[in-house]
């Protein structure tokens, strides 16, 4: 399969990446910029920062204000949102293609002239509304504190990723609109951005516009070093654990592992054998323990992709009514080891689903646009979603075999596990 | 640099509408209804079987059947097992699920083009051969039981289950969760679900949808090949009337201990996919609560903050589904929510929206419509409904049109006639002791509590 994506890379005078994408089949367009900061930014104190700050983004800027940003691109027929994460923020508007200007031009605004619009009722109002999605995704959620549990079991104290994104209700409560204005000058900069058109569009007018929207945004000094210590072992050198008896409905295991920086080349390995544990039905963690031994109502694998330090790779076993934990640990674990003795097969089969998968990501401009831009931002690349299956099928079956040895022991563990605060009266 | 002005938004550029794909539609001998639409922007094709009878044409007792069945389809054939089954499918690259629901049942796969020819026999043998193992069949029960605990202590699942009790009178089907209880799941052997396949996995009455990089005449002759020898209706048939439980407001809280935020939802029955006011009412509805700068959101999370969001919505069924606020809001202002969504039901059930609102709506429905025609699965869903509704052949041609033909007007009749706050039932999942209280001091109608513990 040779399917390519398009890229054309540009950057104007103030530092901002541009990736470009046309594909016209469909008269839809995406637009997709990714910010140099998540929560690995945030100094002590200020956790949750970076994600109540992406809410005031969406609280109006010089020449918009409050609600028109949803309103203008609603009214187009258009969706748009934003996420917070540990090494970046992203910001994500699809319309069709007539309205591209209408989206660039909305994010250059907040981009160049958020700060004008900022007060104290807004900021007020932001923080109870992230303090409602804290407690609607985590608080008022069986197992809603995993998360926080497990981010402290993989990171040390001092290292960025020991707090979690939503952060703190305490830090979410300090929060000052000195804090919003000193965030937005020192990440919120062209120079430390990306910006991705994908879609329906004429490569050398979009260029154009965005010249014409982004281009008298002031570049900004270099970012700060990511506050605490950012070195880390590869390994945790040892299995971390901590145990919660919770009103929770049933068992649940969660192992993770720290694995290679995203930038890593062994990451790839990570990624293959994340596939052979779970992706899939016939993937070994569903067979085994789902259907063979019926020691799992389900299963779940899946890989934070990190920069600093080290990535994780996260399995869960949700178990039944009576499932004994001990025994529970001990058959993921050995799922888990046994992919020292991985076959070709299971890997082709890997493989073929990756394919497959790949297609439908690029079937979707705003998908593809956030693929562009994260490994634009990243890693200076943005062809790498065009490598990215390449890199997969390289890996074999003595280097999956290998990094199993090396990365799936009880010396690299975090084991987390939920108990039904119930079971004790049966 | 031309000279532009920053203060107002750039105006539009040309506009460029493209249609729903054209969908062949063919009869196969044994009656299968097929739909094929070639969309051949990249080699991939999506796939939907669906089967009519759902869950609605199931008795209180057998609640979870048909949603049980679908889930045990992935436990293997008559001549593979589910490992084997599931071997055969992902080393092609081809995923492949089934699941149950009120209208009927739905098997889809997704797949690279060029592995159609290998992938539609496997899921044909696994709706029309399923074998219904019974250490498989164990297994999808007690995932099936064990995912049943897991909603009654997740307080919006809790939320959901209780207010639809509270909409509908007892008796009518969607008055219960479509996944059935843990008494009717737990009688359930593998008889139970291959004499429910047996009679209802049939061709009449049902569709197969096939969309992407893919040739109609091929499709014909292959999913002839697929399904030759397999005939007859389905034996269940949905027979109900829909019926409220009550014409009054009526409050009820579950109690959820220590709950540190209340799960909300305001409704009652609502009306059927059919309806002439289906345009009208779903620019109503977004204007109340279907988008992000809907009433109720702008009200709720972006003056008051009392939530991280609030949304409203129809479900559209065969026969009237509910009409349903939901939103979670924090302890202290609980009341104050219901109290504001209350208002805003009053507001448009009675005022209606205004021009500018129903412009907007029109607008960003005509809009979106596009947008969410980008994959093949996209347009397989919206092409199977074609089928589930007995919708129109040119229906999705006439979409855009009959949206932006909606008027002020129509849409302050259509709320007028399907919102009605006086007989909505409000539902709070959230710590009795904390809520309860001021929600009754509301004085919004009778009101009730209810502490009994979840999973006992």
């Amino acid at each position: 399969m040779s399917l390519r994506v398009p890229i054309e890379r540009h950057r104007l005078d103030n530092g901002l990446k541009v990736v470009l994408s046309p594909d016209r089949t469909v008269p839809v367009v995406a637009v997709n910029l990714w910010y140099g900061v998540g929560s690995r930014n945030e100094a002590p104190g200020k956790t949750g920062f970076a994600h109540l700050f992406e809410h005031m983004m969406f609280q109006g800027s010089a020449h918009v204000p409050k609600n028109r940003h949803f309103e203008l691109i609603e009214k187009a027929g258009g969706t748009l949102n934003a996420t917070t994460w540990f090494d970046r923020t992203n910001y994500f508007d699809t319309v069709p293609s007539h309205e591209l200007d209408l989206a660039l031009w909305l994010e250059a605004d907040r981009m160049g002239w958020m700060l004008p619009a900022m007060n104290q009722e807004k900021l007020d109002n932001q923080r109870d509304v992230v303090k409602n999605e804290k407690r609607q995704r985590y608080d008022n959620q069986p197992y809603g504190d995993w998360a926080e549990r497990l981010q402290r079991l993989m990171y040390p104290e001092d290292h960025p990723y020991h707090h979690t994104v939503i952060g703190s209700m305490e830090d979410i409560d300090a929060a000052t609109l000195e804090d919003v204005e000193q965030f937005f000058q020192t990440y919120y900069i062209p120079n430390n951005a990306v910006l991705t058109v994908a879609g329906d569009f004429d490569s050398k007018s979009a260029l154009e516009a965005v010249e014409r929207y982004f281009g008298e945004i002031a570049s900004g000094p270099p970012i700060p070093s990511i506050p605490g210590r950012v070195d880390l072992e590869p390994k945790l050198g040892k299995t971390a654990r901590d145990h919660v008896v919770a009103e929770v409905p049933l068992p649940r295991l969660i192992m993770a592992f720290r694995t290679p920086p995203f930038s890593a080349d062994d990451f790839a390995v990570s990624e293959v054998c994340q596939a052979l544990l779970g992706m899939g039905r016939a993937s070994r963690l569903h067979r085994r323990l789902v259907r063979e031994r019926r020691v799992a109502k389900s299963v779940v694998s899946y890989q934070y992709p990190l920069l600093t330090g080290a990535s994780m790779l996260l399995t869960w076993a949700t178990g039944y009514p009576h499932t004994d934990l001990d025994m529970l640990e001990s058959a993921l674990a050995e799922e888990i080891e046994g992919l020292r003795d991985a076959e070709q097969t299971e890997v082709d089969r890997a493989i073929a689903l990756a394919e497959t998968d790949f297609v439908h990501a690029l079937e979707n401009g705003a998908s593809r646009a956030d693929q562009l831009s994260m490994f634009e931002l990243f890693f200076d690349d943005p062809g790498r979603v065009n490598t990215q299956l390449d890199r997969l099928r390289a890996v074999t079956v003595e280097q999956i075999r290998s990094f199993a040895l090396d990365h799936f022991g009880p010396d690299n563990r975090a084991v987390l596990t939920y108990e039904p605060a119930a079971r004790g009266d049966r | 640099m031309s000279a532009f002005d920053r203060t107002s938004p750039p105006p539009s550029g040309s506009i460029r509408d493209f249609d729903f794909p054209k969908v062949d539609r063919r009869r196969l001998s044994n009656g299968l209804d097929l739909r094929v639409a070639r969309v051949a922007r990249l080699p991939v094709v999506s796939v939907r079987l669906f089967m009519r009878s759902g869950e609605s044409a199931l008795g209180v007792d057998s609640a979870g059947l048909c949603v049980l069945t679908a889930n045990s389809l992935d436990g293997g054939t008559q001549k593979r097992s589910g490992t084997e089954l599931a071997e055969s499918l992902e080393r092609i690259g081809a995923r492949f699920g089934a699941n149950g629901g009120w209208e009927g049942t739905s098997a889809s796969l997704y797949c690279l083009a060029d592995r159609l020819a290998e992938a539609l026999p496997l899921l044909a043998e696994a709706v029309v051969e399923p074998g219904f193992p019974d250490d498989e069949v164990a297994r999808a029960k007690d995932q099936h039981l064990a995912g049943l605990r897991q909603q009654k202590m997740d307080p919006g699942s809790l939320a959901h289950d209780a207010a639809l009790a509270r909409y509908f009178a007892e008796g009518v089907p969607y008055a219960r969760p479509d996944d059935g209880t843990e008494q009717t799941i737990a009688g359930v052997t593998a008889d139970h679900l291959r004499g429910y396949a047996d009679a209802n996995y049939r061709p009449e009455n049902g569709g197969l949808i096939v969309v992407g990089d893919v040739d109609t005449a091929e499709v014909v002759e292959l999913a002839e090949r697929c399904f030759s020898g397999w005939t007859g209706s389905p034996a269940s048939v949905a027979d109900f009337e829909v019926t409220p439980a009550a014409r009054e407001r009526r409050v009820l809280v579950v109690h959820r201990p220590g709950a540190v935020q209340s799960e909300v939802r305001v409704g009652h029955v609502g009306t059927h996919r059919l309806t002439p006011d289906y345009f009208a009412l779903s620019v109503a509805n977004m204007v109340l609560g279907g988008t992000f700068t809907s009433r109720l959101n702008l009200n709720l999370r972006e003056r008051n903050g009392f939530t991280y969001g609030v949304r409203s919505r129809f479900g559209f069924r065969s026969q009237p589904g509910p009409f349903e606020v939901a939103t979670a809001v924090g302890n202290e202002v609980t009341p104050a929510a219901v109290r504001e969504i209350l208002n805003e039901l009053e507001g448009i059930a009675s005022r209606g929206p205004t021009e500018d609102e129903v412009a907007s709506a029109r607008d960003f429905a005509a809009g979106i419509f596009g947008l969410q025609l980008e994959t093949v699965g996209q347009i397989a869903s919206r092409a199977s409904q074609l089928v589930v509704f007995g919708l129109a052949e040119d229906y999705y041609h006439e979409y855009r049109n009959r949206m932006r033909a909606v008027t002020t007007e129509g849409a302050a009749e259509a709320a007028g006639r399907h919102m009605r706050p006086n007989e909505a039932q409000v539902v709070v999942v959230g710590d009795a002791d904390v809520v309860g209280p001021p929600l009754e001091a509301l004085g919004l109608g009778p009101f009730e509590v209810t502490r009994e513990q979840p999973g006992a």
